[in-house]
């Protein structure tokens, strides 16, 4: 059924370059290009053949260069279930991509176009109300790309603070290590998370050690 | 008369049939004989149920064997494999542990497995516990376990970290575990 | 008495703006609804989401494949065991896992009575919606013996962990399978009683009938499912078009709104087919009961599941409508990027466009039939 579909969009959407990814394991998806996106949809919805009549979501996933964009499809009438995927270059950290809104093919396109800037950063243009829909409206950043980091104070509210999340029983591991003779014989059940002062200190320790035991 | 008023007066866009009096009085007629009906209904229950609700500080609801609340870790038997820690999803629980001496004395845990280092921090924050379960599965000498007691509310959010290996934790242990 | 006209005519009206939730009884939650009003009708209303974000999907990413599946327990609060059956679903899917025969009938009668658990429910807290009280008790009460079973089988009455990877967690023994058969007699009575107690009350059928009313246009443009795109007349059941796990052997039907006390899609027909959906419900709990056979409850799964790449987008039909797992994977222990597509999120996008032109107490109405759980939309 996805080749077919394949072949009914390169017929009769002009340059959407449209090209099956057929997986060995899951879903095969197709991938369109950018630009058509909305042409792709409406040729869809309008086919009498697939009658793609329901958009189930947009969602997005970050990879590190670029940004791919799934628009999952299906039609209530004919049982059929397609994803369409575009990629989308990124170019830095915080920077939005951009991408045709698809609002007036669905108005179900509305809410989810919506989530998918909220989160991932893809500016819809041509989308009616393009605000913040989950996160608070003053949020940084993008949290579900990968290279996010959580800002630090939000409407001066600490985020994340110390106590909250059990700074002294992260740390517990490394004051043990630092007290001790021999510090490799100390283990714990995580790392990382550790104060960034304790951790300077037990660098410090380790070397001297390392030293100690060469010039032996 | 109205040029320089220009809200317009909402109307609802409910659909209302024309009013008869026929309907008038059919309306009426529903109207007292589902009611009726549905009075039948919950008449019944005024002396045919019994209560289900218990009245709860003097009666306590005894809850099923399996059931998955306040964490305990008995740590005699505890061998820090580490494993409850790598399983949890919200991780909540913090150990550490140091390689026990060669010169020391054996010891093992009450189904035999060798212990070979030292617990010196066994510490669960109940606070960001989600009672999955998914610790006490993973268990290999099943120390950890789900106790059946679900009256710990606390005045302070430290107060819902609990130190294992604090002496204090044994009391609350006699008191729910039997075993 | 001129001067007073002119004055009159010179006062400016505004539309009036009104803050529901998120703190409001009827929101069933954490909702905001920013309501414009003239007097009593509504102009426009606007949602705003995000007062019980947590940021499942980041978690997600951050947790093994087991790890998942107490957060995904969250999502729907009042229907976890669909939320778990789904996500399990997608990964047996990526993995190839044979899951015994007897597990697929534990999920079927699982999902079933969590199935009626949820649309009771719904059932209880519509009617408080709509300022009878009684309904609750009768509903909670029911719906506390399927908790009860829950908690002995699973340990946990609201968030189970019950559905793994590859099977179920615990086995049910006879004594609780006979009990579930003796339910299912009970409940077929009660719901009879319930319907004409709630479901026929005149006060009842004028709130709801001809109110929100949702066509199949509407409802297949904003992408609607459940018992919503039923309520406007379409059947379209995934447990029955696009069968997974033991639903094809079972016979039921499909429940559609048929517009009997207003027009079709109206808040009575969601009604409708909720309260009818549980007697179909037990039609397939008896049928599993029966087809039930001894045998073990867990397949072959690795002790460290590692899903190939590649990527699934798997749906389940849930008491409030399909859910859609969306898995991308790298090859790692853990998700590379989990998607929720939550039935509840959909269903509040209709909001706006249902409300203009209704009255207050009807856009109450209006949000008690789509029955969203907060939890699933801000997810």
């Amino acid at each position: 059924m996805l080749k077919e579909i394949t072949e009914f969009l390169n017929k009769e959407v002009a340059g959407c370059n449209a090209t099956l990814k057929e997986a060995e394991v899951g879903d095969s998806t197709i991938f369109v290009e950018a630009s058509s996106i909305k042409k792709v949809c409406f040729a869809l919805k309008d086919s009498a053949e697939f009658d793609v009549n329901v958009l189930q979501a947009i969602t997005g996933c970050d990879y590190s260069d670029r940004i791919e964009v799934s628009y999952i499809l299906a039609s209530f009438t004919k049982n059929i279930e397609v994803i369409v995927k575009v990629k989308l270059p990124k170019t830095g950290k915080n920077d939005l991509v951009k991408i045709e809104s698809v609002c007036d093919v669905w108005k179900a396109a509305n809410f989810q176009e919506r989530e998918t800037y909220d989160l991932l950063g893809v500016e819809f243009t041509g989308h009616p109300d393009l605000r913040r829909i989950l996160c608070p409206y003053d949020w940084e950043g993008y949290p579900l790309r990968k290279d996010y980091e959580v800002q630090k104070v939000w409407q001066g509210l600490e985020v994340n603070p110390a106590h909250k999340i059990n700074q002294e029983d992260h740390d517990f591991m490394t004051k043990l290590k630092l007290s001790s003779d021999n510090p490799k014989i100390v283990t714990g059940s995580w790392e990382g998370h550790v104060s960034p002062e304790l951790l300077e200190q037990l660098n410090t320790k380790m070397a001297s050690l390392k030293d100690a035991s060469s010039e032996e | 008369m109205s040029t320089h008023n220009e809200t317009t007066i909402l109307t609802s866009n409910r659909i209302h049939e024309p009013l008869t009096l026929g309907k008038w009085f059919k309306n009426v007629w529903t109207a007292v004989s589902t009611v009726t009906k549905g009075m039948a209904i919950t008449f019944r229950y005024v002396y045919g149920v019994k209560p289900v609700t218990i009245e709860y500080p003097e009666v306590r609801e005894e809850l099923p064997a399996n059931s998955r609340s306040r964490l305990f870790n008995d740590v005699e038997n505890c061998i820090s494999c580490y494993q409850c820690a790598t399983a949890c999803p919200v991780d909540c629980i913090y150990i550490t542990a140091t390689r026990r001496d060669k010169e020391a004395p054996a010891i093992k845990t009450k189904d035999g497995t060798p212990i070979r280092l030292d617990l010196k921090q066994y510490t669960i924050d109940t606070a960001l516990c989600c009672y999955c379960g998914l610790c006490t599965t993973v268990c290999p000498t099943e120390c950890l376990t789900h106790t059946t007691d679900y009256e710990f509310a606390q005045y302070t959010l430290s107060s819902m970290k609990y130190d294992y290996l604090a002496d204090d934790i044994k009391v609350w242990r006699d008191r729910i575990v039997k075993d | 008495m001129d001067q007073y006209n002119e004055e009159q005519e010179k006062l400016h009206t505004d539309l009036l703006t009104l803050n529901m939730g998120p703190q409001h009884p009827a929101t069933h939650g954490v909702l905001r609804v920013e309501i414009k009003t003239d007097s009593e009708v509504v102009a426009q209303a606007i949602p705003h989401l995000g007062y019980l974000h947590r940021c499942m999907e980041k978690h997600c990413e951050d947790v093994d494949y087991r790890g998942v599946i107490p957060y995904t327990d969250r999502l729907d609060y009042l229907a976890s065991m669909s939320m778990e059956w789904g996500y399990s679903l997608a990964v047996e899917k990526m993995l190839g896992t044979e899951v015994p025969a007897r597990a697929e009938y534990i999920r079927v009668i699982i999902a079933e009575l969590q199935r009626i658990a949820s649309h009771l429910m719904y059932f209880g807290t519509y009617a408080i919606d709509l300022g009878a009280f009684t309904p609750f008790l009768y509903a909670f009460q029911d719906r506390e013996e399927i908790l009860r079973l829950f908690e002995e089988i699973s340990g946990a009455r609201l968030l189970y962990n019950y559905v793994w990877i590859g099977g179920v967690w615990n086995d049910l023994n006879d004594e609780q399978l006979r009990r579930i058969g003796k339910f299912c007699d009970k409940m077929e009575e009660n719901m009879k009683k319930y319907h004409a107690l709630v479901g026929m009350n005149k006060i009842f059928r004028d709130r709801t009938a001809n109110v929100g009313i949702i066509s199949k246009e509407l409802a297949y443009e904003y992408g609607a499912t459940g018992p919503v795109l039923r309520g406007s007349g379409v059947e379209w059941d995934l447990r029955k078009n696009r069968p997974y796990g033991y639903y094809d052997k079972f016979d039921f039907d499909i429940v559609t709104g048929k517009g009997e006390m207003g027009q079709v899609g109206d808040c009575w027909d969601r009604y409708y087919v909720r309260v009818f959906e549980i007697n179909e419900s037990i039609k397939i709990l008896r049928q599993a009961l029966d087809g039930i056979e001894a045998g073990p409850i867990m397949g072959k799964v690795p002790k460290i599941i590692k899903v190939p790449e590649g990527e699934i987008y798997l749906r389940t039909e849930c008491p409030r409508g399909e859910l859609g797992y969306h898995l991308i994977s790298d090859g790692g222990k853990k998700p590379y990027r989990l998607k929720v597509k939550s039935s509840c999120f959909t269903h509040t996008s209709m909001l706006p466009d249902l409300a203009p032109g209704q009255l207050i107490a009807d856009f109450v109405a209006t949000i008690g039939s789509i029955d969203i759980v907060l939890g699933e939309v801000d997810r």
